[in-house]
């Protein structure tokens, strides 16, 4: 019954959407990597993102909220992420298996869980522990 | 030891991205998700002056213009989904570990389109940090 109930729910489908979306993204930033030095890729992925900023700002009807602290962490956050953006394009144009660079980056939540218990104070939960845990050991394995 | 370049670059990733994701966080406490989504992408558009590549932008191939065009379109309307995944009721402890499960596909499709396959170890370590993804992203 729970699992009739989730594949029906709207938010299951959306969470499918977005995996099947960002592992093609994936894909495409190898393709285009072979060739293309990393800022460059990245000021590429910034344009290819236009469209769909263009797309919220008029879901949102250009209603956008006025808070500068949410609006400052959140461009902050986009500048991190285009400079991470650099560093993923840079090693998928060394040739690396795309598999393994691709698991590899998505280990960034091992990161933000440790910057979250030393900057926001939170506690570590056995969840994450064993989560890092498997990220040590996946790192180490992925090293030799 | 000799560590791969690639190596090095993806902890520059999780550097960047793991901040990022505390900063996003931060930035949730106080706008809506999909106001997060909008000013994320105008962080990417601030960083355009340091990485436009000038007229040599020309002398690459229409068809890996169109790749990287083509991955900063599907991130961002990846991260789309996401969002609106937890706008339309999906707890984030369940929706999160969902949306990491992307190297997956990665998984299927790189052999497929790319013709790449990994060793024994490499396929342990990928099991391995699928299950710490899942895991950390609760």
């Amino acid at each position: 019954m729970a699992v009739k109930d989730t594949l029906r729910a709207r938010w299951f489908w959306y969470s499918i959407l977005c995996v099947v979306l960002w592992g093609p993204f994936m894909i495409a930033s190898k393709l285009g990597s072979r060739e293309i030095p990393a800022p460059t890729m990245q000021f590429l992925f910034t344009i290819g993102s236009l469209p769909i900023l263009a797309g919220l700002v008029s879901v949102t009807r250009f209603r956008l909220e006025k808070n500068v602290r949410g609006i400052a962490y959140g461009t902050a956050a986009g500048i991190l992420a285009g400079l991470g953006g650099v560093g993923l394009f840079a090693a998928y144009g060394t040739g690396g298996s795309t598999t393994v660079i691709t698991a590899v980056s998505s280990l960034y939540p091992m990161v933000t869980v440790v910057l979250a218990v030393l900057i926001l104070r939170e506690h570590l939960t056995w969840v994450h522990v064993t989560g890092l845990v498997f990220a040590a050991v996946a790192l180490i394995l992925f090293s030799l | 030891m000799h560590i791969a370049p690639w190596f090095w670059f993806t902890l520059v990733v999780l550097g960047f991205w793991g901040a990022c994701g505390i900063l996003q966080k931060l930035s949730t406490n106080h706008i809506s998700a999909a106001s997060a989504l909008i000013w994320l992408v105008v962080g990417y558009i601030l960083l355009l002056p340091l990485l436009y590549p000038g007229k040599v932008l020309f002398h690459y191939s229409m068809q890996n213009i169109i790749w990287g065009l083509l991955s900063g379109f599907l991130s961002t309307l990846g991260s789309c989904g996401l969002y609106a995944a937890l706008k339309s009721g999906g707890k984030a402890s369940i929706v999160v570990p969902i949306s990491a499960m992307y190297p997956l596909v990665v998984v299927v499709l790189a052999p497929l389109l790319l013709h790449e396959s990994i060793t024994l170890v490499q396929g342990c370590g990928v099991a391995c940090a699928l299950v710490a993804v899942a895991l950390l992203s609760t």
